[in-house]
């Protein structure tokens, strides 16, 4: 996958590039937002990743621009302004994803490899990581004969993070999928509903399935 | 009194001393003429050609001249009507559009173009505030960006001694706490700006209620608090969704936060006149009665002994009052040091 960086800050430009290149992404880097729209022209990309704030044209003109231009290239915006309004007004710009500044790289890194499957996200009703099975349809959680008693809440929880087993979920993700809240909550509101649900889905079994990445979210995956 | 009135009434005054001493000369003149013909019935026949000059011509002098000056302060002073209505409509948002000229230099005239100076000075102080948040924020969030984005660079790429990992990644929740209290400042100072508009709707707040309830009930439980529902009444309101769940989300998390342990918090929802009325009240420490009206205040912490030991900002309380207010409801801590604490919020019913 080729992905375009679009970033003026030479040491968060930097930082992306490394990580997205460690995960196996070919990275093309540009600080401007006129240059941007011209590589974004030469190039076929699977993905941009777009600072707002960018010296020759501003993030949210680039991907209009592009979107007129009929360039359907999946985006994910950057942004260190913050505003409440913010994320709704990229989505109707026409980006795929967003994630405010400072964020955690891990979780960069999976939102970029999830733009790659927009479109295509898998539907199945039936989810499975190692010996845990979701029904979306009957509504239950098993694992090994045995089933979970989840609230409303919870099973959401567990769906996002099942249909995105292998991948890192900042906490950002998990509070805009399962709960839409469009504001940090500033409490520790999906660490204890993490908690919660590893006691369920992990207590007296093993391998464990639900593990924390320290400083970036938490991962469903049979290691 | 409006002036319109005053000026009618001095005017009628001046008119009426005139008329009277119109009338003295004019009787004083006709008394010296028939002294000098020596007429006869001097007095009565004076007085009685006095009294048809100041009746018949005179009086009807008045009443013209006072309806035309009623005329003419009205037309003198409609500009200020105007001028009023126009300045009552400006706003903060509006304070770019001038108030309309007439062009013709009088002094009213002259007050208009004043006066759209003056707004246009505000108005370039507003935005300047407006930049300045937007710069803080950025400016201030990007070497954050930079810091944490280098640190999960080295944790990823360099080897440490578990020590060593513990103390960058302490760093790294110390900078997410650092972006959370620059993201609720630049939320405030746009909110004192006026520069935030609420997506408003129909809300049913019972069924948001409900829904930030089951959260506050697993929040609640590694503290082993009990929180309880006590009313949830139907109340449709109008409001911005995101915006009362977060301070919903905001008024139970701190209730739960500053309790005492195996506490309760007790909510309640209720329909009181015309006003959807929300309880919350806990069984925390509280607060002393003179550190109750500051609470409110940014950064504000009611015990400093107990800072450490509850995380969040001190910027919470503020963000409560900002959306209570943003739809124009009132916000109320009332506390019992060492029995309970309530936080009573009001918002207009739909």
């Amino acid at each position: 996958m080729r992905v375009l960086v679009v970033e003026d800050e030479k040491k968060t430009a930097s930082f992306i590039r490394k990580a997205l290149q460690a995960d196996g992404f070919a990275v093309d880097v540009c600080d401007r937002g006129d240059d941007a729209l011209a590589a974004a022209a030469a190039t076929p990309f699977d993905g941009i990743v777009l600072d707002i704030m960018l010296p020759g044209r501003d993030g949210l003109s680039v991907l209009r621009q592009l979107r007129e231009g009929k360039n359907h290239t999946p985006v994910l915006l950057l942004s260190a302004r913050g505003e409440v309004n913010e994320r709704v007004e990229g989505l109707n710009a026409g980006a795929d994803d967003y994630l405010p500044k400072p964020f955690a790289v891990a979780e960069l890194v999976a939102r970029v490899r999830a733009l790659g499957r927009r479109g295509a996200e898998s539907k199945v009703p039936v989810l499975r990581v190692g010996d845990l099975t979701l029904d979306t349809i009957l509504h239950r959680a098993e694992r090994g004969g045995q089933f979970f008693d989840l609230t409303a809440r919870e099973f959401r929880l567990l769906e996002f993070l099942m249909r995105s087993a292998g991948r890192t979920c900042g906490r950002m993700s998990i509070i805009e999928k399962v709960w839409d809240y469009d504001f940090d909550p500033g409490t520790n509101l999906v660490d204890v509903y993490i908690k919660r649900l590893r006691e369920k889905i992990d207590g007296g079994f093993e391998p464990k399935l639900l593990h924390t990445v320290r400083g970036a979210g938490y991962v469903l995956a049979a290691r | 009194m409006k002036i319109r009135t005053r000026l009618t009434l001095w005017y009628a005054t001046i008119l009426i001393v005139s008329l009277i001493l119109m009338g003295v000369g004019t009787y004083q003149q006709i008394a010296e003429q028939m002294r000098h013909d020596h007429r006869q019935h001097l007095w009565e026949h004076a007085l009685n050609e006095t009294s048809e000059m100041v009746f018949q011509v005179g009086l009807p002098a008045i009443v013209l001249g006072l309806l035309g000056g009623w005329w003419i302060t009205r037309r003198a002073l409609a500009p200020v009507t105007r001028l009023t209505e126009a300045v009552e409509k400006i706003h903060d948002r509006n304070l770019r559009e001038p108030l309309p000229r007439t062009g013709n230099g009088d002094e009213l005239d002259r007050l208009t173009e004043v006066f759209n100076a003056m707004t246009a000075r505000l108005d370039g102080s507003f935005q300047r505030i407006r930049e300045f948040t937007l710069h803080a924020s950025h400016e201030l969030k990007t070497p954050l960006t930079v810091m944490r984005g280098e640190l999960e660079t080295a944790l990823r790429e360099e080897n440490f001694t578990p020590v060593q990992r513990e103390r960058l990644l302490s760093q790294i929740d110390e900078i997410e706490r650092l972006a959370k209290i620059v993201d609720a400042l630049t939320l405030l100072t746009r909110a004192d700006a006026g520069q935030i508009t609420l997506n408003l709707e129909t809300i049913h707040l019972d069924e948001l209620l409900r829904e930030s309830f089951a959260d506050a009930k697993i929040l609640a439980q590694p503290q082993n608090i009990q929180v309880n529902l006590t009313a949830c009444e139907p109340v449709c309101i109008s409001g911005d969704r995101h915006r009362l769940r977060q301070l919903l989300l905001n008024l139970t998390d701190n209730a739960i936060k500053h309790n005492r342990p195996a506490g309760t918090v007790t909510v309640s929802l209720c329909r009181n006149n015309g006003t959807a009325e929300l309880k919350i009240v806990n069984t925390g420490p509280g607060l002393a009665p003179e550190l109750q009206p500051r609470v409110f205040e940014r950064f504000f912490r009611g015990d400093s002994s107990h800072s450490s030991a509850v995380d969040g900002c001190g910027l919470g309380l503020s963000i409560a009052q900002w959306i209570v207010a943003a739809h124009h409801g009132t916000i109320r801590f009332a506390s019992e040091p060492g029995k309970e604490t309530a936080v009573t919020v009001r918002l207009p019913v739909e």
